[in-house]
């Protein structure tokens, strides 16, 4: 996250977005340009669309289906298909005439058609009964992958944030240590560490007197991830003005030197 | 002086965006001149229904003359009429179609207008169908409040000879003018960005609106009506991402009516429509601002969050959010969810940088939008006005077979045309 130094009154804040986009560039890394995104979007489903998972025969199933060259037709269109009846007498008086009838128009180009559309529209029935689980698994999948995705950009978002945090707060612990005046080494384990005294249990209680002393002088506790933990740093800076003033994070910057002034009240 | 405030809608609890402004004019101009509202019947900004009493009434101390609304709004006609005159080549004809559908339409309302023997005339919202033919019939009287947001009906043709003839036009911000400017090349009509200012209470009670509504974190807020349109839909994304961040963060205060499914998240706190006081607390108490709006003229909450002394965080989309952030240096703005963040996250950690913030919004109000300062701009236009001449006169409809003649392109594409962005260097 951000991590401005406010020196004098003058604010630009045209400046401060450009820092901050460029502290977004920064961390996203590459980004994908709009061509690339519709690159992305052309490509056909059929590289990704992968059975396992889904169903084990889902694909194969769907595949021969495609392939198959004969169905088992529907319905059996014959030459007399058209004109049969179940009355003896009509069925009769049709093939009577069905001589007449064939000098008027060729009825067999109808029976075919009829024919062959049955056969597709069987056909079609089983592709779509696949047709439909197939659509239906893939959106459960991508459902699924979405529903991930989303959490593990929050987990992402929340660990950059919580890292990047401790960077800071790491940095102003160094800062301090660095450049303190009179500051003392850090703090070393007192036990088994090579060429150096044991303190005795004396120097160690009047140490853990001091410890709760400082802490003790501290506002308020701080929030998981807010900058208010940078206020650990030591420097004697209040972390906040009162109970409705924002967390401080630069202050507690020991780079941020004397210029920045402390925080005071809102107006309330 | 006689003046005349004309204005869609009017009354004590009428809270929309220009109504609001025209009654914070005519109640500040009232002590200075002979001042009376003409407004219409309605309440309601979709319907237009008839439902306040026609004629004269007195709201605040200001006579109030109703006129009634010839037919209310079908919003089916309506919306047919505008994706046509928005997206696709029309005529004049339909143009005038539309300003009818939209509505308010009341014709003895434009002719009280033009009869009485008014001074100026203060036409509040370009796009309505009370101050079309108010500034057609008395140019020479009438003073234009465009209230103009960037959305396409600023670039259909029936506008642009009423903003080259009105007598004068106050505008709410720089990038309003710069686009009413820019569609219409009327930089010669007088204008002055003047907006409009607010009574912000110098103490306003954090620790009251604690109490009273139990919240005790720390806390950023909306106020406004809550509404897709508004930008509330993105801002609720956007924050639950935020809060997923950071745990233990910011909490999003809301103040005002739902017209959205509000999300039931244990960060954001949905308070409905509250008094005044309340809302001067609550932003007191409150971190900051956000307004998360696409579309505005004029943010009177961001201006009241600045006279108060709070940072405004801001849809830097809209222009005039963006710009007003700029100028007085007391707010940031986000285009992305990761500016988004950065930005929140900057207001909520960063104390100098908040501070300052806040400072300078207090400053920017009190030298542009306190009250005297706002009087002070229209007396100047009004005494100016009274010097000059009126010269102009406006150009005259076509005539009827010109005005169906299919040759203006979509008010979409005009709008497209119109060069954007918030408007930087000026002080005021």
């Amino acid at each position: 996250m951000t991590d401005m130094q406010i020196r004098s009154d003058s604010v630009d804040v045209e400046q401060i977005m450009r820092q901050i986009r460029t502290r977004i560039r920064e961390k996203r890394g590459v980004d994908y340009t709009e061509e690339e995104i519709k690159e992305l979007a052309r490509v056909k489903l059929e590289k990704f669309l992968d059975p396992t998972g889904v169903r084990s025969d889902l694909l194969a199933q769907f595949r021969r289906t495609n392939a198959e060259p004969d169905g088992n037709p529907n319905f059996n269109f014959e030459n007399t298909t058209l004109f049969h009846s179940r009355y003896g007498i009509v069925r009769f008086i049709r093939r009577m005439l069905q001589p007449i009838l064939k000098l008027f128009f060729n009825v067999n180009p109808l029976i075919d058609a009829l024919h062959i559309q049955s056969d597709l529209n069987a056909r079609g029935f089983r592709r779509d009964e696949l047709q439909y689980e197939l659509i239906h698994n893939l959106v459960l999948e991508t459902t699924r992958l979405g529903i991930q995705v989303k959490n593990l950009k929050m987990q992402v978002d929340s660990m950059s944030g919580r890292l990047d945090f401790d960077e800071r707060r790491a940095r102003a612990l160094e800062g301090v240590v660095q450049y303190r005046p009179g500051a003392v080494p850090p703090l070393q384990p007192t036990v088994s560490a090579p060429g150096r005294a044991v303190e005795t249990e004396a120097q160690a209680a009047e140490r853990r007197t001091r410890r709760r002393r400082r802490r003790g002088r501290r506002p308020g506790g701080g929030r998981d991830g807010m900058p208010q933990g940078s206020g650990d740093a030591g420097n004697g800076v209040e972390t906040r003005g009162d109970a409705d003033s924002p967390r401080v994070a630069s202050e507690a910057r020991p780079d941020s030197g004397g210029s920045a002034p402390a925080p005071t009240s809102n107006v309330e | 002086m006689r003046l005349a405030v004309a204005v869609q809608r009017y009354g004590a609890d009428i809270n929309g965006g220009a109504e609001l402004h025209a009654r914070y004019i005519a109640e500040r101009l009232a002590p200075h001149a002979s001042v009376e509202v003409v407004t219409t019947c309605a309440r309601d900004y979709v319907t237009w229904r008839n439902e306040l009493p026609p004629g004269v009434e007195t709201v605040n101390g200001i006579p109030v003359r109703r006129f009634p609304v010839a037919h209310e709004r079908d919003p089916l006609d309506f919306g047919r009429r505008s994706e046509h005159v928005f997206n696709h080549v029309h005529s004049t004809a339909d143009e005038l179609a539309w300003l009818k559908s939209e509505g308010p339409a009341s014709r003895p309302m434009v002719d009280y207008l033009a009869s009485a023997p008014f001074d100026f005339v203060f036409l509040f919202s370009y796009r309505y169908y009370h101050a079309y033919h108010a500034a057609r019939r008395i140019p020479a009287k009438a003073i234009l409040v465009p209230t103009a947001e960037r959305d396409p009906a600023v670039g259909l043709g029936i506008f642009a000879p009423v903003f080259r003839s009105v007598r004068a036009i106050m505008y709410n911000s720089h990038e309003e003018r710069a686009m009413i400017q820019a569609v219409a090349s009327n930089a010669d009509v007088p204008s002055v960005v003047v907006g409009v200012g607010s009574d912000v209470p110098t103490q306003a009670d954090a620790q009251r609106f604690r109490r009273k509504f139990k919240i005790d974190r720390p806390f950023a807020i909306y106020v406004g009506r809550i509404d897709v349109n508004k930008g509330c839909k993105e801002l609720f994304g956007f924050f639950r991402r935020y809060a997923a961040t950071f745990p233990n963060g910011i909490d999003l205060v809301l103040l005002g009516s739902a017209i959205m499914q509000v999300p039931d998240h244990p960060r954001i706190h949905h308070l409905g429509f509250v008094s005044d006081a309340d809302k001067f607390d609550a932003m007191a108490a409150a971190d900051l601002l956000i307004m998360p709006s696409y579309f505005e003229s004029l943010s009177m909450v961001a201006l009241e969050a600045w006279g108060i002394g709070k940072p405004v965080l801001a849809n830097g989309r809209c222009d005039v959010l963006k710009g007003q952030c700029i100028r007085s240096r007391a707010g940031l703005y986000y285009e992305s969810y990761e500016e988004f963040a950065e930005t929140l996250y900057s207001l909520e950690s960063n104390g100098p940088l908040h501070q300052r913030l806040g400072r300078n919004g207090r400053d920017y109000f009190n030298a542009h939008y306190s009250w005297p300062v706002i009087e002070r701009k229209y007396l100047d236009m009004l005494e100016r006005l009274r010097r000059e001449p009126a010269t102009r006169t406006i150009e005259p409809l076509p005539g009827w077979m010109a005005r169906r003649r299919k040759d203006l392109p979509a008010a979409a594409d005009v709008l497209a045309g119109i060069p954007s962005g918030a408007v930087v260097g000026h002080a005021s």
